[in-house]
């Protein structure tokens, strides 16, 4: 079995300050190594040299001080120590270090109970593209990601709405994270130089379906990231001419509630499965479901996990009707 | 024969004639220490088992037998029962009761009924704890740490946690008061603090922390409490307050609190080490301070846990530069306790085999942790498996071992009798091996990027957790194992007599082995270093009707 890691693009070093990073976290490996090699080849050593049958009483020898050996055991280790902070501090710099909002795409990310949102600025046309990005548990695979161009410098503005948790936005491929707080905004940035798909994960502990609070950052070329960017299509990748979708099931789709609810099954992802739902439940129940969630919650479920969405009333009344046509 | 401490004792209240009830009242820190054992490990062997149902989880990807929200509430369990119940109190709770007063030449600790109330105190915080598992709620699944605002809005029951660790930590202050008027005001004559054996500097550098650390987090924890039922607004960012407060506040008592964890520890390897090199200690006063400055600078790097919560990158560099003056004095503790070795005559009986091996554990976990120290690291590493491995090398792999290690060594001291050496050996091996084969897959899958606290994975980790889970079962078998022996040893090996090992301090210098209800016979005059020894053997011997020296 390959014991690599094959997460999407780990090994590219993709982000500019990848190596930065990989190359502070080596050289504390190689002096991890030195350092406790300096400890264990003694002990190995003496409690072999010096083990029972080979010493007599009379040969102990109490030795109690050495001010050399220990000024050399304190000084040494404190220098290779102010030398691994340095590295710890500069790969740091490098991370943190936010370019001009000027020259980047600053792209205002929002996590929230198990999906993120992506929200870009406006295009020439003035259209804001706004993109929801769940994990589909059946394909097993992320549904629509963060879209950027490559070699540019990109700015996530990061927050959580206030009735949620906090989680962290993970790019293992790139080596960097920042905690999502609500009612903090909080940054990070990257320029990716290599075309390709990273996974992000969520690192926060946030519940039911942390573990499947993924998404991906799809690296592209600067004139396929243009042409669509120019357009309102909702990903570089999906089909123009597919059928159009009705508002409410665009609703579904943009508010994440893929991630936890089936809407063709009755399966249970995180919350219970929709289908038949329109035949079981009226519109005032489906309504209080959706902006109190806590109120009437289905046998077997708990309160707490669903967030009441604050979504217009013409939203919920089209998210309703979708549910109501589910049969 | 004379009486010993299982014969007779002295209670908080009456002269009971139950055997039962003599236990239960017993104010003698020897049976209050046997009594926090036989709780702790009660709790200890439901957490290993949680973790164990966690790892059979995560055999392969997809959920097996558990779902999200069940393995959320185990590994809380698990991080609960193991943090605040079991190592938390811990080796102070066992052998600061049982020994520490032994080394220091008294007849008890100062308060010998808070002692007694204290222990029972505990018990009550474990009960509260355990009780929301068969609540309608559920036990709460918010990770140990209790996050705001995740804690504040779940719909388990968190209360009870919160409110069993706020006892406990009361608990844990009475000990920590205890224990420093004890060691200030009960040493035996002529024992200044350089004589003292270097465990009792372990127990006075974390008694220390217990008392000054953790009222931080019994505050935390009433706010998040006032916070949940009462809405006050201080981290729920709804009402303008901020979650990353939490983080800080729990923070500030909860890293001192791994060193208030390790400190102890480092003073068993200590005991030992000298006693199974046969000579004295090298650098007594280096190890002594070192100890000191450990649990002093530890109050000032809790910082480091949230290099990713969006604290100020400033911040991040100052708690960094001093995170690394940690690493300083626990390596020089490491140098000396090898230097002890030098020119000694090393015996490799199963106690000394256990602080060997803690010092290869350790030496990763503690290098390991130099590595998230680095900002720029961490914030990759932060929240990963690395995290997760090198925390347990240290928790596990240190404080753990170092009771294990602890516990064989003053076996004989407790109970008068000897385990079996070959079993003890085998059941060390099948520990280290297990160990190091479920924590070290870890650090890769970590640097790989995979997250804790994930109860379903990407497929590409599935080799690490069956590598871990491999190491798990050898593990377990492992510690079932050596409570085997121990029970055998207790029920039917031989008598130990009063210093089997051939050790230098005062708890070894009783008058009959289990010790008599008061201990020593006289205070002795304390006018000798801990750990002297002329060719291999003990310099101070004393007539132990008497408690004069002899020598």
């Amino acid at each position: 079995m390959d014991v690599n890691n094959t997460l999407s693009g780990f090994n590219s070093m993709a982000a500019t300050f990848s190596k930065d990073v990989d190359q502070a976290f080596w050289i504390n490996f190689w002096i991890s190594i030195i350092l406790g090699l300096s400890v264990l080849i003694p002990m190995f050593y003496f409690a072999w040299k010096y083990r029972a049958s080979n010493v007599k009483d009379e040969e102990i020898e109490n030795i109690t001080h050495n001010t050399k050996l220990e000024i050399a055991w304190t000084l040494i280790p404190t220098i290779m120590m102010m030398f691994l902070f340095y590295y710890g501090y500069s790969s740091m710099k490098t991370l943190r270090t936010m370019p001009a909002e000027s020259e980047s795409i600053v792209i205002q990310v929002e996590g929230s109970k198990w999906k993120w949102k992506y929200e870009y600025p406006a295009n020439k046309n003035g259209f804001v593209h706004k993109i929801t990005s769940v994990y589909d548990k059946k394909i097993g695979d992320v549904k629509r990601g963060l879209y950027v161009p490559v070699g540019t410098n990109i700015i996530l503005k990061m927050t959580a709405p206030l009735n949620d948790v906090i989680h962290s936005y993970y790019i293992p491929a790139f080596r960097m994270k920042e905690d999502v707080v609500p009612g903090r905004t909080t940054k990070q940035w990257f320029k990716a130089d290599k075309v390709g798909t990273y996974d992000v994960e969520c690192a926060e502990y946030c519940g039911t379906a942390h573990s499947y609070m993924y998404s991906k950052v799809v690296v592209m070329e600067q004139a396929e990231y243009d042409a669509w960017f120019a357009t309102e299509g909702k990903t570089p990748y999906e089909d123009a001419n597919a059928e159009p979708i009705s508002k409410g099931q665009a609703l579904y789709e943009d508010n994440g509630c893929s991630g936890c609810h089936s809407i063709d099954s009755t399966d249970t992802i995180v919350g219970p499965g929709l289908k038949g739902i329109g035949e079981k439940h009226d519109a005032a129940y489906l309504k209080n479901a959706l902006v109190n969630p806590d109120k009437d919650v289905p046998e077997g479920f708990f309160p707490g996990v669903m967030p009441p969405f604050a979504l217009p009333d013409e939203d919920i009344a089209e998210l309703v009707k979708y549910m109501q046509e589910n049969k | 024969m004379s009486k010993t401490y299982f014969d007779e004792t002295h209670c908080a209240y009456g002269h009971p004639k139950s055997k039962f009830m003599q236990w239960m009242l017993t104010i003698d820190h020897k049976r209050i220490g046997i009594m926090y054992a036989a709780v702790m490990f009660f709790y200890f062997f439901i957490a290993l088992g949680t973790a164990f149902m966690m790892r059979l989880e995560l055999l392969a990807p997809g959920a097996q037998f558990l779902d999200g929200d069940s393995f959320n509430q185990a590994f809380t369990l698990h991080g609960v029962i193991m943090i605040f119940l079991f190592i938390v109190p811990g080796i102070p709770a066992i052998f600061g009761n049982i020994v520490m007063p032994l080394m220091i030449g008294a007849k008890d600790v100062s308060f010998p009924k808070l002692n007694w109330f204290t222990f029972w105190l505990y018990v009550v915080g474990t009960l509260v704890a355990m009780a929301s598992l068969f609540t309608d709620a559920g036990f709460a699944d918010t990770g140990w740490t209790f996050y705001a605002p995740y804690s504040i809005t779940t719909g388990t029951n968190v209360i009870f946690t919160l409110v069993a660790a706020f006892i406990l930590g009361m608990a844990s202050i009475l000990t920590g008061l205890n224990f420093l008027v004890t060691i200030h005001r009960l040493r035996a004559p002529g024992m200044d603090f350089w004589k003292m054996p270097l465990f009792v500097w372990g127990i006075y550098a974390t008694a220390w922390i217990q008392l000054l650390a953790t009222p931080v987090v019994g505050i935390t924890l009433i706010l998040a409490v006032m916070e949940k039922y009462f809405g006050i607004g201080i981290f729920d960012p709804a009402k303008g307050g901020d979650p990353v407060l939490f983080e800080h506040l729990f923070w500030i008592y909860s890293h001192p609190a791994v060193y208030l964890m390790i400190l102890p520890a480092f003073g068993i390897m200590s005991e030992i080490i000298p006693t199974f090199s046969r000579r004295e200690i090298f650098g007594y006063r280096a190890i002594a301070i070192s100890s000191a400055s450990i649990a002093g600078i530890g109050y000032l790097v809790w910082g480091h846990h949230l290099y990713t919560s969006g604290m100020a990158d400033t911040a991040k560099v100052v708690f960094s530069f001093l995170t690394f003056f940690v690493a300083i004095p626990t390596g020089i503790k490491f140098y000396d306790w090898i230097a002890t070795m030098y020119k000694g005559k090393i015996i490799l009986s199963t106690p000394m085999l256990w602080a060997l091996g803690t010092i290869i554990t350790f030496t990763i976990g503690g290098l390991t942790g130099v590595t998230i120290a680095m900002i720029g690291v961490d914030i990759h590493l932060q929240d990963t498996y690395y995290t997760v491995a090198h925390f347990h090398y240290a928790m596990l792999g240190g404080v753990a071992f170092l009771l294990f290690a602890g516990m064989h060594y003053w076996f004989p001291l407790v109970t008068g009798k000897m385990y079996n050496e070959a079993h003890a050996k085998i059941a060390f091996y099948l520990n280290f091996v297990g160990f190091n084969l479920l924590w070290f897959p870890m650090f890769i899958a970590g640097y790989y990027g995979m997250p804790r606290r994930y109860f379903d994975y990407l497929p590409e980790f599935q080799i690490y957790h069956q590598v871990s889970f491999a190491g798990a079962v050898l593990f377990i078998s492992g510690v079932i194992y050596m409570f085997v022996v121990f029970y055998k040893g207790w029920t039917k090996g031989e008598a130990s007599g009063t210093n089997p090992w051939n050790a230098t301090t005062l708890e070894w210098h009783l008058p009959t082995s289990p010790a008599p209800l008061e201990n020593h016979t006289k205070v002795p005059y304390v006018d000798f270093n801990p750990y002297e020894y002329h060719h291999g053997q003990p310099v101070v011997k004393f007539d132990y009707k008497t408690m004069q020296r002899i020598d």
